[in-house]
């Protein structure tokens, strides 16, 4: 459990630092250096839900995770860490959604949202498994 | 050996402060980045101009009209002409990405035929003020054309002289003829050349105020 909790604070902590760029930087040009068409993607009716942008919905996602590893490794308490499989799917599978918004609706990519993207996909593949947790009780 | 309860309230808090502070680092990137690199100097020529002709600090802008960036830069650099008059001025190219933005040559040619009735920056403004109006990416405007018609009798101008501008080929040459020039250098909309040097990433005004603060400065000091 610890490797993966370390694993899965570094990840998180990546997914803070990207989130939190693109919540300083709304409003405000978007450097593209990888892709082209951050503007028109962060810019868009989808970056936003309820008037929130995404990013934010993204950071306490990744604060979660982050709070939830933290405490498996510095206080051994695990309870929170296999929680977060729940949150970890629904944000893999909003991301998906949010991949093929990028590629058949505004056919344009932000790299931020792509590195989001990529983060979530390895969370979500890292969080313990509740079926795992269940099998290592009865073991 | 026991662990402190504490520590991972401590983790958490020091763990958003560490990455709030990447991600400042990061956004001022564009801020600190090196000055202009050269490359840009061939495809800093004619265009239309905006400010003082002979300005002593020129600012190459190759722009799309439909692009949200280029809407965002808008009135950074009308800010710069209105805090340096005479000494800075703009040149704006035509870049219009037509694979992604489907009303972006028609904007171009909207605004080279309103330059025809002589009123290219009366058009240039309004194009990029109303580009929510015409440039939605998920509803392209069914008739972009009729939009910028109604541009155009805002601003004074001659409808039918500028529906036949519009058309015409050789409206559409001095487009690609912007686009031709700008290939070699434009990696992306906007792409700024400033005093013949392409400008990296997409600074923040406060880099433009600090380069322009500095030509003056420099020029004040040589003309002592």
């Amino acid at each position: 459990m610890k490797k993966r909790a370390i694993s899965l604070l570094l990840l998180s902590f990546l997914g803070l630092v990207d989130t939190l760029y693109l919540g300083i930087k709304r409003g405000t040009p978007v450097p593209c250096s990888i892709t082209t068409g951050c503007e028109e993607v962060l810019n868009s009716s989808f970056s936003t839900l309820a008037g929130i942008p995404i990013s934010w919905f993204g950071f306490a996602f990744y604060l979660a995770v982050f709070s939830a590893a933290a405490f498996s490794v510095f206080s051994d308490e695990d309870r929170l860490l296999k929680w977060i499989f729940w949150p970890a799917l629904a944000a893999f599978v909003i991301s998906i959604g949010l991949v093929a918004v990028q590629a058949f609706i505004l056919r344009a990519y932000c790299q931020y949202c792509l590195v989001s993207a990529i983060l979530t996909t390895l969370i979500f593949f890292g969080s313990p498994r509740p079926g795992l947790r269940r099998m290592a009780q009865e073991t | 050996m026991p662990k402190s309860k504490t520590t991972p309230f401590l983790v958490i808090i020091v763990g958003v402060l560490v990455a709030g502070g990447f991600a400042m680092y990061l956004s001022r990137q564009g801020s600190t980045s090196a000055g202009p690199t050269e490359g840009g100097s061939a495809a800093a020529q004619t265009g239309h101009v905006r400010g003082a002709p002979d300005a002593m600090i020129s600012l190459v802008e190759y722009g799309d009209y439909q692009c949200p960036t280029c809407g965002l830069y808008h009135p950074i650099l009308k800010e710069l002409l209105n805090r340096y008059p005479g000494k800075f001025k703009l040149q704006y190219h035509h870049f219009p990405l037509v694979q992604m933005h489907s009303n972006a040559m028609g904007a171009a040619l909207a605004a080279e035929a309103a330059a025809d009735q002589g009123k290219f920056w009366e058009m240039h403004d309004l194009l990029f003020d109303r580009q929510r109006e015409w440039g939605d990416l998920r509803q392209p405007h069914p008739n972009a054309e009729a939009v910028f018609v109604q541009y155009a009798l805002q601003i004074g101008l001659d409808s039918n002289k500028f529906m036949q501008s519009m058309r015409s080929p050789a409206t559409r040459d001095r487009v690609l003829a912007d686009v031709t020039r700008g290939n070699a250098v434009v990696k992306g909309t906007p792409t700024f050349i400033l005093d013949g040097q392409v400008v990296p990433n997409l600074p923040p005004i406060e880099w433009f105020v600090d380069y322009i603060e500095r030509r003056l400065a420099t020029s004040a000091q040589s003309g002592k």
